[in-house]
């Protein structure tokens, strides 16, 4: 490279290399003849980016930060001097499920077979800080990820696993200290010492507040906890990442890149702004914050976004006033895209999983997740977490990708759009600035507003066609053979759980337990000592999860969002649709029937917070001319049935995603029965594995609308299940 | 689907549903309300004479309207007042009005994520209907589902709208007081009197309180300036501002009794009934416009032409007054 020299091609004719405004009015001609109006024109983004047919030097030539090293400022083309030609990244595979004892199993497995680290998924009940035996989230133990009651349940499941040399990544935010705290003590058993610890803990609240919803406290609070946590590991466990910025679940609720990236970014300097708020020098923990970015199927775009990102923290971080080189670089975790694969055809998720690695890779992430096969239908099965395992192994050790460090820069296309990224992700940032930061640009639900529409636009663009999904909404699959999946019961992992929990409180010394959780309770109260040291304490002397957070929701209380819902958004987008016009056409048709619209309630069971489904499906159906009653979430079945019949709904459609409708939707059939109710028809929506649907209906649900199912093709079986209900 | 469950209230007979509503089943009170809210013809005849069984047993409630500006914390406030109404000893009955699509016909109704700890009380009941295209954004029978919620033996309802059109108006002319929520940050007193609905109000809360209590605080204030320079609604009930935090629930208590307050004041002078009265005849009005326009859009005439009517008004090729004239005409209305 010859450095940045700016040249005005038309001005200095004499000297190439740059294509003038001549030579590329020709090639427009020559596209157009070849290709008729649309040839030639950009592809403009979800996020407002045009991506163009063809890059030439005009556009790289007012790039900001043309030529740059890796390792060094502004950290563009990675945080490493050497990057994966040093050492590749890390193969981290996130999983957990039922039981500390049957996880651990796994991870041995895991790691025997090539993965480098562990990353665990807890259960929605440990999240939300139940303990197993709360009848609230009877539906939800050991579902979705493993249930952790107490240190017990911790020590069994890093039993084995060397805690000192193993990095272990936890995937928690709600219940964050009687987590962390469970695993500082487990390892402190082992005979490991905090300060040998490395391993991240997620630890980003804002986000579940815009999407996930696995929070407990409101932001106030829960801000409070998140750098209580920087400035407790600061000091005590200097390898260990304190807070993993999370745009992942961004990315998988609906948020396109910029927008990810931006909230992201915004979420991360909130952060900074705590922590400096309680009187730390920046670069005291700034070095311990990492990200975690979703990678989906645009290729191009994902490449530019961890690339922009890279910039934009270092921008972010010299405002900041940072000064260690390890406080300006972003450093991420990435996971490829779970909302990119199909319930349908299932093995195409493979090749849809293997390219959005390939983008991480060449993006320079630090560590990766790559999806199995088999998640758009459950819990990962053994053959397909090796399948998902190996597609990275076999990136890093058969095709010298790993040889050349951010291989695309000097790309016209990819410099332009790493730019443009950037400029559009520090706009948004901007506007999340101006309404006072992130924690009020999430309370206010201004973020969540900002993701479901483009979340609903993406759906109404998969109905329409218009985005396309091999198997699904294009070259539809042939019924094929079943694939193998892993089932959970979630009723013997209920019972395992109990019965540890009595053991537990029978050996333990209650007195001190009550007076540590006071303790807790008194610094939640007054603003006291770190809360991190506290729970640690409580944690120590057999103190439960849910013990740890009802010390201090009896300060705070339980947060419930509340963002009203978009409307309008899917609508405009399918009119014409001859699809469309005919469910328009059967809706007007049956509430002329009834003297009503037809009425259904979109209810969320159990402690499942993923929502996206459930109000792109509300926003949707509204638009068709239902009445859609929202409930709130985390519900029992008994409250989802009293409000049905309190709204007089024709119909409650659930929405699962986390494995708990064995349990939960049969519970509401009964309820609605018992309640002389049985005409209210019950649909579940979401992910419900194919064996568990036969025993569904058996319990009386009227039909289950698996993913890739269309907002009109859920309207019709809507209307037709209400209609053979009550015949 | 496996076979119904036996319905113990009889309500597949319409005669069973006015002794379901009065024996406190809240699947009888839920479908008489779809019953009275429903647009079928031949719904209207069960509605009546459900609605004249269950007459002995209405009237009784303190009817409260609550109306603002969308974010105005509506919802919020009603999840911590009604709490509050339940706790000292009463029945509560919600029934909230969403606005309708104009587009598709369609509503979200979303109240209930915003008052999930009411409604999983025994003694309150809510109710969120959707306005379908009812004038002023209140759904057009909800004088009616207010009775029913009466004769269920709740004695206190409350009527919750959106306060756009003239939504406000609709819900002070059906209810005994009537509570306007405003933001803190919207302009001085004077200048939300001149928008008109103030002079509706019984009581102005100024919600959010916790957000910015100075600001909520020096707004209340002002209104209360405002409002000594004001002509109350009756001689009885000097309309007053307060502010609540639903969240510390800060001033929750003392709405309820200002709420009292208007109410028995009302009382001691008369002017309760004589509002109800008024009301009445008002109800009948509505009813018969309501009845003739859902007439004149049925007419098969009418139906046939209306779109192509309304587009050409549109287009300007016809004046709104001739293209009215003509569907009359057409409906049987006017002679040609």
């Amino acid at each position: 490279m010859t450095g940045a020299p700016r040249r005005d091609a038309a001005h200095d004719p004499g000297d190439p290399p740059l294509r003038t405004s001549a030579d590329l009015a020709d090639w427009y001609g020559a596209a157009r003849s070849a290709g008729g109006e649309g040839a030639a024109a950009a592809r403009i983004t979800p996020d407002g980016l045009a991506v163009k047919v063809l890059y030439t030097a005009k556009d790289a030539e007012d790039l900001e930060h043309p030529d740059t090293l890796p390792g060094f400022e502004p950290f563009l083309r990675g945080p490493h001097a050497t990057m994966y030609a040093g050492r590749p990244w890390t193969i981290r595979q996130y999983a957990g499920f039922s039981t500390a004892e049957e996880s651990n199993a796994f991870y041995r497995e895991a790691l025997a077979g090539g993965a480098h680290g562990v990353s665990v998924a807890f259960d929605l009940a440990t999240h939300r800080g139940y303990d197993s035996d709360d009848p609230r989230v009877a539906g939800d133990v050991g579902a979705a990820g493993v249930a952790v009651d107490s240190v017990e349940d911790m020590k069994l499941l890093f039993a084995g696993i060397p805690l000192g040399k193993v990095s272990v990544s936890m995937t928690m935010n709600g219940a964050v200290l009687p987590v962390l705290a469970g695993y500082i003590v487990a390892a402190e058993e082992q005979g490991v010492s905090q300060a040998e610890l490395s391993g991240t803990i997620q630890n980003d609240i804002l986000k579940e507040f815009m999407v996930r919803n696995t929070y407990i406290y409101p932001p106030d609070p829960s801000m409070r906890i998140v750098s209580d946590i920087i400035a407790y590991t600061a000091q005590h466990m200097p390898r260990f990442n304190s807070v993993s910025i999370s745009g992942y679940h961004l990315h998988e609720a609906g948020a396109p890149p910029a927008l990810e990236l931006a909230l992201t970014l915004a979420d991360g300097k909130e952060y900074v702004k705590a922590a400096l708020a309680r009187g730390m020098g920046v670069d005291e923990f700034a070095g311990r914050l990492s990200f975690f970015f979703g990678i989906g199927m645009d290729f191009y775009v994902e490449v530019a976004k961890l690339r922009a990102a890279r910039l934009l923290w270092w921008r972010i971080m010299k405002e900041m006033g940072a000064q260690k080189p390890a406080s300006l670089m972003l450093r991420t975790h990435c996971q490829t895209s779970g909302w990119s694969l199909t319930a349908q055809d299932p093995y195409n998720n493979i090749v849809r999983t293997a390219i959005e690695a390939l983008a991480a890779v060449f993006g320079g992430t630090q560590s990766l997740h790559t999806n199995a096969f088999d998640e758009a239908l459950a819990l990962p099965g053994d053959f397909a977490a090796r399948i998902a395992r190996n597609t990275q192994l076999i990136i890093q050790e058969e095709t010298h990708i790993t040889g050349v460090v951010d291989p695309w820069a000097g790309s016209y296309m990819m410099e332009r759009l790493t730019q443009d990224m950037a400029g559009r992700a520090w706009e948004i940032i901007a506007q999340a600035e101006s309404l006072g930061g992130m924690t009020r640009a999430a309370e206010s639900g201004w973020a969540k507003l900002q993701i479901e529409r483009c979340a609903t636009e993406q759906q109404a663009r998969l109905d329409a066609g218009s985005d396309v999904v091999v198997g699904v909404n294009k070259y539809p699959a042939p019924e094929g053979e079943a694939v193998e999946i892993r089932t959970i019961d979630n009723s013997a992992v209920l019972a395992t759980q109990k019965a540890r929990l009595r053991e537990v409180r029978a050996g333990r010394d209650e007195g001190a337990v009550r007076a540590a959780l006071s303790a807790l309770t008194d610094s939640a109260r007054t603003q006291g000592d770190n809360l991190l040291a506290l729970t640690i304490a409580a944690v120590r002397l057999r103190a439960t999860v849910g013990e740890c957070s009802q010390a201090l929701e009896q300060v705070w209380g339980r947060y419930r969002g509340t963002a009203a819902g978009v409307v309008g958004v899917y609508g405009v987008l399918r009119e014409g649709d001859e699809a469309w016009r005919q469910a328009l056409a059967a809706v007007d048709e049956f509430a002329r029937r009834e003297g009503r619209r037809p009425r259904v309630l979109v209810a969320k069971l159990g402690q499942d917070g993923h929502d996206r489904g459930a109000r792109v499906v509300a926003s949707g159906l509204a638009d068709l001319g239902f009445d859609v009653d929202i409930g709130p979430l985390f519900q029992t079945p008994g409250e989802v049935a009293r409000q049905a019949i309190e709204n007089d709904v024709h119909a409650v459609g659930v929405s699962t995603l986390a494995g708990g409708h064995r349990t939960l939707l049969p519970a509401l059939v009964e309820e609605l029965r018992r309640r002389g109710a049985a005409d209210i028809a019950v649909f579940a929506g979401g992910v419900v594995p194919a064996p568990d649907v036969p025993a569904l209906h058996e319990a009386g649900i009227v039909a289950v609308l698996g993913p890739g199912t269309t907002i009109t093709d859920c309207a019709l079986t809507l209307l037709a299940g209400i209609r053979a209900s009550r015949a | 689907m496996n076979a119904p469950a036996a319905q113990p209230e009889g309500l597949s007979s319409p005669l069973g549903l006015a002794e379901g509503v009065r024996g406190g089943s809240r699947r009888a009170l839920a479908k008489a309300i779809t019953l009275v809210e429903s647009t079928r013809p031949d719904d209207l005849p069960l509605a009546l004479a459900r609605l004249e069984e269950l007459r002995p047993d209405t009237g009784g409630s303190l009817r409260i309207g609550l109306s603002g500006a969308p974010g105005a914390g509506k919802s919020t406030l009603v999840e911590a007042l009604g709490q509050h109404v339940v706790a000292c000893g009463h029945r509560l009955a919600v029934l909230a009005i969403d606005p309708s699509s104009a587009v598709s016909g369609g509503s979200v109704l979303g109240d209930k994520t915003r008052m999930s700890d009411l409604s999983r009380l025994e003694a309150a009941f809510i109710r969120p209907s959707p306005s379908a295209g009812a004038h002023g954004g209140v759904s057009a029978r909800t004088p009616e589902a207010i009775e029913v919620c009466e004769a269920a033996g709740f004695d206190v309802v409350i009527v919750e709208t959106v306060g756009v059109g003239q939504a406000e108006a609709e819900v002070a002319g059906m209810t005994d007081v009537f509570v306007l929520l405003e933001l803190p940050f919207a302009g001085d007193g004077l200048q939300a009197i001149k928008r008109g609905s103030t002079e509706l109000a019984d009581v102005i809360v100024y919600a959010k309180a916790d957000l910015d209590p100075v600001a909520a605080t020096a707004a209340c204030a002002r209104m209360n300036d405002a409002l000594s320079l004001l002509r109350p609604v009756s001689a009885a009930a000097r309309p007053r501002a307060v502010t609540v935090s639903a969240h510390s629930g800060q001033g929750v208590a003392e709405l309820w009794t200002e709420l009292e307050r208007c109410r028995d004041a009302r009382a001691a002078a008369g002017a309760a009934a004589v509002r109800r009265q008024r009301q009445g005849i008002a109800r009948m009005w509505r009813f018969i416009e309501a009845e003739l326009r859902s007439d004149f859009v049925s007419d098969n005439a009418v139906r046939e032409r209306l779109a192509e009517m309304e587009e050409a008004v549109a287009r300007g090729e016809m004046t709104p007054a001739r293209a009215a004239n003509e569907l009359l005409v057409l409906a049987g209305r006017r002679s040609g």
